[in-house]
């Protein structure tokens, strides 16, 4: 009489539905962020040396390349944003006695909104 | 959370609002953004930004390789990737502290 | 036998026989617009072939015997109607990510013992005497766990983690889910009991979030955001404990 039969684990299992692709690929959002802020402590770096090297950087933010690169970022970083804030009310149920607030509320309120301001005030800060 | 707060308008200040929509070249607007750069809450607000935002990428991007087949060495893969991000962070401060 | 027919695949897998080789087994079923793969099941059981092995109960949804993976996604088969898949055939096979006993029968002692491991009852440092009446509750404090107290045991969770897939110790959704529904229960004075093994690397810290656990869900339970939560719980607790040592609960 043989055991139990033990089915293995495919090794691309993140490929096989689409609830497990839509993961990984929110999961690799994670890589261009982190892509993003090692070329932010780069751009630190040149602005804290001087205005000559930070020129050169600007210039060549303008190249083909840069613009790609910061688009795939942009990309990445908007629909990390979007899922966090998808998965806010989840992890932060607000309860008030014994009613529970509408996810879409604490998504907006938590998440969206505050998103909204501070990008606001980045951008009014970066354009003076 | 503070990444995905910060991280894609900073992606649209420097990619399209400093070398397109302003004039970076000019000895004034380097000038102007070194000055705001200086400005203490500025500078502790960037670098909690870089400090909270690598150490998440960090966690995350340790979860995936292990999730993508990486599951050899579990030990070497988290100093891999936490020390990325505390490297990363001492720079970011480093570099703030002297701008 | 009606003129609608309806093709069952269902995974056979006989450890009686040598070699055990799982395979597919194709049953022509009657096809009823109110029948569910349950009735398709017990349909072959009684006419087809009466070897074929699976569990069920309640046939309503309540009691959490008859988990499957239907096509690909785990499912309860007396709550899965075959005119959702009709006219295409229907793939049955055990429940995803455990060990399969036989036929469609899978393997619980696993998750029995990790569903042990997390206390999954009222744990209290002082017990009242019952001629002091009755623990009362209110209707918030009800409401602040009642939803995670919804689970039947159908283990579909366990079948869509991926993660119950990659480490066989992972304590997995239900599981901590249950964990949560106590340490929420204003009853229960457990919590310090329990961190171990939820704060472990097999408790709630091998969860990355996909989510799939709540999507299948037959009772809403929502163990994803169950476990989220006892991570936070679970962070504050090791902080507490680390800055605070003394006047532990």
């Amino acid at each position: 009489m043989s055991g139990p039969y033990r089915p293995s684990m495919p090794a691309a299992w993140y490929l096989r539905t689409q609830p497990y692709r839509v993961f990984m690929l929110r999961e690799l959002t994670s890589v261009f962020i982190a892509g993003y802020l090692v070329f932010l402590i780069v751009l630190l770096v040149r602005l804290g040396q001087g205005y000559e090297q930070y020129a050169a950087m600007m210039e060549s933010l303008r190249s083909p390349l840069a613009v790609i690169a910061h688009g795939l970022a942009l990309a990445a970083a908007v629909f990390h944003s979007i899922t966090w804030f998808n998965l806010t009310p989840q992890v932060m149920p607000i309860r008030i006695g014994e009613e529970q607030v509408p996810g879409a509320v604490v998504a907006i309120g938590a998440g969206y909104l505050p998103w909204l301001i501070v990008s606001g005030v980045i951008l009014w800060g970066v354009m003076r | 959370m503070v990444a995905a707060l910060v991280v894609p308008a900073l992606v649209v200040a420097t990619g399209l609002v400093l070398p397109w929509l302003t004039e970076p070249q000019t000895q004034a607007s380097y000038d102007k953004l070194h000055a705001a750069v200086t400005w203490w809450p500025l500078r502790a607000a960037l670098f909690v930004v870089v400090f909270l935002s690598l150490f998440h990428c960090a966690h995350r991007i340790r979860h995936v390789l292990a999730d993508l087949g990486l599951k050899g060495a579990p030990r070497l893969l988290a100093v891999l990737c936490y020390g990325a991000a505390l490297a990363g962070t001492v720079v970011a401060g480093m570099v703030l502290v002297r701008m | 036998m009606p003129d609608e027919t309806i093709t069952l695949e269902v995974f056979r897998y006989r450890p009686d026989e040598a070699p055990a080789e799982p395979a597919f087994d194709s049953y022509e079923v009657p096809y009823h617009e109110h029948w569910v793969v349950l009735d398709g099941l017990n349909w072959i059981k009684d006419n087809a072939d009466g070897t074929l092995s699976f569990r069920w109960s309640c046939r309503m949804g309540v009691c959490g015997s008859c988990g499957v993976m239907i096509n690909g996604e785990p499912k309860l088969s007396c709550a899965s109607f075959l005119k959702e898949y009709y006219p295409k055939a229907v793939r049955v096979e055990p429940l995803a990510y455990f060990p399969v006993d036989r036929d469609l029968v899978i393997n619980l002692e696993g998750f029995l013992a990790k569903l042990r491991s997390v206390k999954p009852w009222i744990i209290r440092d002082d017990v009242d005497s019952t001629d002091d009446g009755e623990y009362r509750q209110s209707p918030a404090q009800l409401a602040a766990y009642k939803q995670h107290s919804m689970c039947i045991n159908c283990l579909l969770c366990y079948s869509a983690c991926p993660v119950v897939g990659n480490e066989p110790d992972f304590i997995g959704p239900a599981a901590l889910a249950l964990a949560q529904r106590y340490n929420l229960d204003s009853r229960d004075q457990g919590n310090a009991e329990r961190q171990p093994a939820l704060g472990s690397q097999d408790g709630v810290w091998d969860c990355t979030f996909v989510g799939e656990c709540t999507e299948v869900c037959p009772k809403n339970v929502d163990p994803a955001g169950a476990i989220q939560r006892a991570k936070v719980s679970s962070m504050l607790n090791w902080y507490k404990k680390m800055l605070l040592p003394w006047g532990q609960r």
